[in-house]
């Protein structure tokens, strides 16, 4: 027998994991990367906002908090899916990465 | 050196565990090769042997070999993820390059200002278009022109490509964070 969905959903990161991301992100290593690469400061509420729906979905069982967690984290993959690619992705690695090196093709068998 | 890379660079550690996961785990024996190269390369990727050779003649210190394996191992990753047309297409010559300069940390604010390559606002964009025009001119006879029209025609799809760190790990403490990441991505996944 299936036990319910809540019971089994856990935040996709531990939560503490949001609060170092959240410190990291402020940090001034990081507002300086950030400005040497995109020529502005990063945004970083988000991952305090993340923390306390974690704690929230932890202390609470909020559905709120879930939804918003998880609102906020399909946004970050989006984000990172967000260009066009260059090249056709492979369904299958090549065939002769592990090939020993004085076979260069496939033999016939 | 190479085996204290492999062992302890969190940038090494996550390439070496995504491309396992890509079904092209990496040996050591077969997969690296250290020879003598002439000028001053310090590695590259050979897709038809599938090796990464790295210049043992140019590299001396770990923190060089730390940049060089990630380097040469995001090629590899590229190759094992994606139908990379390397020799054919200066399209995908062009990305990999990107990517490669993007990610390693070859354009470290550090690394550029030991070049004497100061600059602060984006200069790190503008770091990766250098290295990858530099990268595509060493192994293709083809005019600066047509290289930089290549490089602009795929820079920006190519730069905010960031597999398999999620994020452009700029230093040690990006790259731990995104390792810690990517052993956590089933759980990730599966609560999305």
């Amino acid at each position: 027998m299936d036990r319910p969905e809540e019971s089994r959903w856990r935040p996709p990161r531990v939560c503490e994991d949001y609060w170092t991301e959240f410190r990291h992100c402020k940090s001034l290593r990081n507002r300086f990367h950030h400005y040497y690469t995109y020529g502005a400061m990063p945004s970083c509420q988000q991952w305090n906002e993340d923390h306390n729906n974690c704690k929230q979905w932890e202390m609470h069982r909020s559905p709120e908090a879930k939804e918003a967690l998880q609102k906020s984290e399909r946004n970050r993959v989006a984000e990172q899916k967000n260009f066009t690619p260059v090249w056709q992705l492979r369904q299958e690695p090549p065939r002769d990465w592990h090939m020993p090196l004085n076979q260069e093709k496939p033999q016939d068998s | 050196m190479l085996h204290f890379a492999m062992e302890t660079s969190p940038y090494a550690k996550l390439l070496l565990g995504a491309m396992k996961n890509s079904g092209c785990k990496v040996f050591k024996e077969r997969h690296f090769s250290c020879e003598d190269c002439s000028g001053t390369v310090s590695g590259g990727f050979d897709a038809a042997s599938s090796q990464i050779v790295l210049c043992q003649n140019n590299i001396h210190q770990q923190s060089h070999m730390n940049r060089v394996v990630t380097h040469e191992l995001i090629h590899s990753f590229d190759h094992c993820r994606a139908h990379v047309d390397w020799f054919n297409n200066l399209r995908h010559l062009a990305c990999s390059e990107i990517r490669a300069a993007n990610l390693s940390g070859d354009c470290s604010f550090i690394n550029e200002v030991s070049r004497l390559n100061f600059g602060l606002k984006e200069h790190h964009q503008e770091c990766v278009r250098g290295r990858a025009l530099r990268s595509i001119l060493a192994v293709r006879k083809i005019s600066r022109e047509e290289a930089e029209k290549i490089v602009d025609e795929v820079f920006d799809s190519c730069f905010n490509d960031h597999a398999p760190f999620g994020r452009i790990p700029h230093s040690k403490e990006d790259a731990k964070f995104a390792y810690r990441d990517y052993m956590n991505k089933d759980r990730y996944y599966a609560n999305l």
